[in-house]
């Protein structure tokens, strides 16, 4: 859990993402977004296809002007990527790393979606979105590579080795596919009706109270500081914790638990 | 090993060829491991106070040196070729293989005849036209498969067991040089009406050759010694003494950022290019700017990018810390 979320009992919302948080995602979807079609009118597509008759697109059969508008939009996504893995690296916030078990939960939520079966409580982040993440990070991470291996030999080294320079072409071209296939399905999957109440988070940066409660109960269960005799005590079976999600009076503001989280980051993927 | 062998040229063959002295079979015989594909940086000479055309034959040595030497290059061509979508456009050379008189699929050299008035007296000049081979080409840099690229030792090359035919390299060409042939090439296996449209073919400086330790062949083929290959450093000093010499011009070493191709002429390249319209498969000759360049300064932002990231995330996270340590001694001293 981020040292930012927090419920907002008066409000009836919890603050799922922090402003840093939205300015990294957002920072990276934007300027992939920008990469991803400035990328396509790298390929000699748009004259072919007659883009470069509508209006405004008449820029995008120059392959020039693509190639700096890609380029500035690289200097948004690496930047953002980079500052990404540092900032919540050093934080300790790792709460969209995959953990023991994800895999098999994110087959069952996915089932539940077709009506079968019923979903377990959640932490801050589904499991297939832990799961999601790591393989978003992983194509961001080629395309960053490959495309940094490219830009140089167009700076510096034009007669750079053909092996190398194969490489970081045919690495950037497949995992450019990915990226689009990745994208469909992140927006694929927030577009599923069990999933929108999360959109408002990726936007405002908070969700509804009520469906933290009942989604998320675990990540909740973080949040909310224990009455202080039951501190003293050793922590209950979860099961029992469980139960009483929901139905104990919502904590003073004041004590909203600041240092719960030694985990969670970050973004939705 | 030798100053002849590390420069990748036997000087004294070098200066024959280069004075027009050495009869061509001798003084064209350059070291094997001089031209090995990928060790010397190399540059072409085209002196055009030599270049004559080639009168009494029916095409110029060296075009038709190099129309032989191709003639196989280009596999069969797909019969129909497919018709590309939505954009109709098929270009085929194949039923056209004897032009000679522009770049084509199947013509990768061609001679100009540049009709000059001189303080009105006419001076008929020969311009032997083919890829320059630029230092820094954006036709291979920019190639979306890496078909074209450029080799170590100067030479532009296109794979065309790779190239899809989308004439991107033509088009960021300053003299537009690839010309495409459709019905060929990987696209056929892949979306042939949807993607891709042939592959793109010109001038490989004869790479093959090159590692094979020869000449390319319309060097060798020219009877007047008008083309030269060599050490980069070494052209580059014989065109500033040529130019120097005739007190003539060079082309070639700036346009479009520079390139492995020096033009010298007693005319002006301003006047030579009054003679030529630019048009499909033939090439002007006029002031060519790197557009590419407009990029490098991003270029440079990206590759930095990296940095900026760590800074911001470094200092990101340490005045994250540093608030959660207030917060927290905060807290203590409020419970106090």
């Amino acid at each position: 859990m981020a040292m930012s979320d927090k419920i907002m009992n008066d409000k009836g919302l919890v603050v799922r993402h922090n402003i840093i948080e939205l300015v990294e995602h957002w920072a990276i979807a934007l300027s992939g977004l920008l990469l991803l079609v400035t990328g396509i009118f790298e390929l000699p597509m748009a004259n072919r296809y007659y883009l470069t008759s509508l209006p405004g697109l008449s820029w995008s059969g120059d392959f020039i002007t693509s190639l700096y508008i890609h380029y500035v939009a690289s200097v948004v996504f690496i930047t953002a990527a980079v500052f990404h893995l540092l900032y919540h690296g050093i934080l300790g916030e790792g709460g969209m790393i995959p953990r023991r078990g994800d895999l098999k939960s994110s087959i069952e939520v996915m089932k539940s979606f077709f009506g079968k079966g019923e979903e377990p409580p959640f932490h801050k982040y589904l499991p297939e979105q832990r799961l999601a993440y790591v393989g978003m990070a992983f194509i961001i991470a080629m395309l960053i590579l490959s495309g940094l291996v490219k830009t140089y030999k167009n700076l510096y080294a034009p007669d750079m080795s053909l092996t190398l320079v194969l490489w970081a072409t045919w690495i950037h071209n497949v995992f450019f596919i990915l990226f689009i296939m990745a994208f469909v399905a992140h927006i694929g999957a927030i577009l599923l009706k069990p999933n929108r109440p999360m959109i408002r988070g990726i936007f405002m940066g908070t969700v509804r109270l009520d469906y933290a409660r009942h989604r998320h109960p675990l990540w909740i269960e973080e949040m909310e500081p224990r009455p202080v005799d039951e501190v003293k005590m050793e922590p209950e079976p979860v099961d029992e914790v469980k139960e009483e999600i929901g139905e104990d009076p919502p904590p003073p503001l004041s004590v909203v638990s600041e240092e719960a989280g030694k985990e969670e980051p970050n973004k939705e993927p | 090993m030798s100053a002849d062998k590390k420069t990748g040229l036997n000087r004294r063959a070098f200066l024959k060829v280069s004075t027009g002295v050495a009869a061509a079979g001798a003084g064209l015989s350059l070291p094997r491991e001089g031209f090995a594909a990928g060790r010397k940086r190399l540059a072409t000479l085209i002196d055009l106070s030599r270049c004559d055309g080639c009168p009494g034959k029916d095409i110029p040595a060296c075009v038709g040196a190099c129309k032989t030497i191709n003639m196989d290059k280009i596999p069969k061509i797909h019969e129909p070729i497919p018709e590309p979508w939505p954009r109709k456009t098929i270009e085929d050379w194949s039923k056209k293989r004897e032009v000679f008189n522009r770049l084509t699929p199947y013509n990768f050299i061609y001679v100009h005849q540049a009709e000059i008035d001189e303080g009105g007296q006419k001076r008929i000049v020969f311009v032997p036209r083919r890829c320059m081979h630029c230092d820094n080409p954006a036709c291979a840099t920019i190639c979306p498969f890496s078909a074209n690229h450029k080799y170590e030792n100067g030479a532009v090359v296109i794979d065309q067991e790779l190239c899809f035919g989308g004439a991107k390299c033509k088009t960021v060409c300053p003299w537009e040089i690839p010309q495409r042939q459709s019905g060929v090439g990987i696209y056929l296996h892949i979306l042939p009406s949807l993607a891709g449209n042939g592959v793109m073919y010109k001038c490989d400086l004869c790479n093959d050759r090159l590692e094979e330790g020869k000449l390319p062949v319309c060097i060798e083929a020219c009877p007047q010694q008008a083309m030269l290959i060599g050490d980069r450093k070494e052209i580059y000093a014989l065109a500033e003494e040529r130019a120097k010499a005739m007190k003539g011009f060079i082309y070639g070493k700036k346009e479009n950022g520079g390139t492995a191709t020096l033009y010298v002429s007693p005319v002006s390249f301003t006047a030579l290019n009054g003679t030529m319209k630019k048009q499909p498969g033939r090439p002007d000759m006029g002031p060519a700017e790197r557009r590419m360049a407009k990029t490098d300064k991003m270029g440079k932002a990206v590759l930095q990018a990296p940095l900026y990231g760590i800074a911001a995330g470094v200092a990101g996270a340490f005045m994250a810390l540093s608030r959660r340590k207030d917060r927290v001694q905060g807290g203590e001293n409020g419970h106090e």
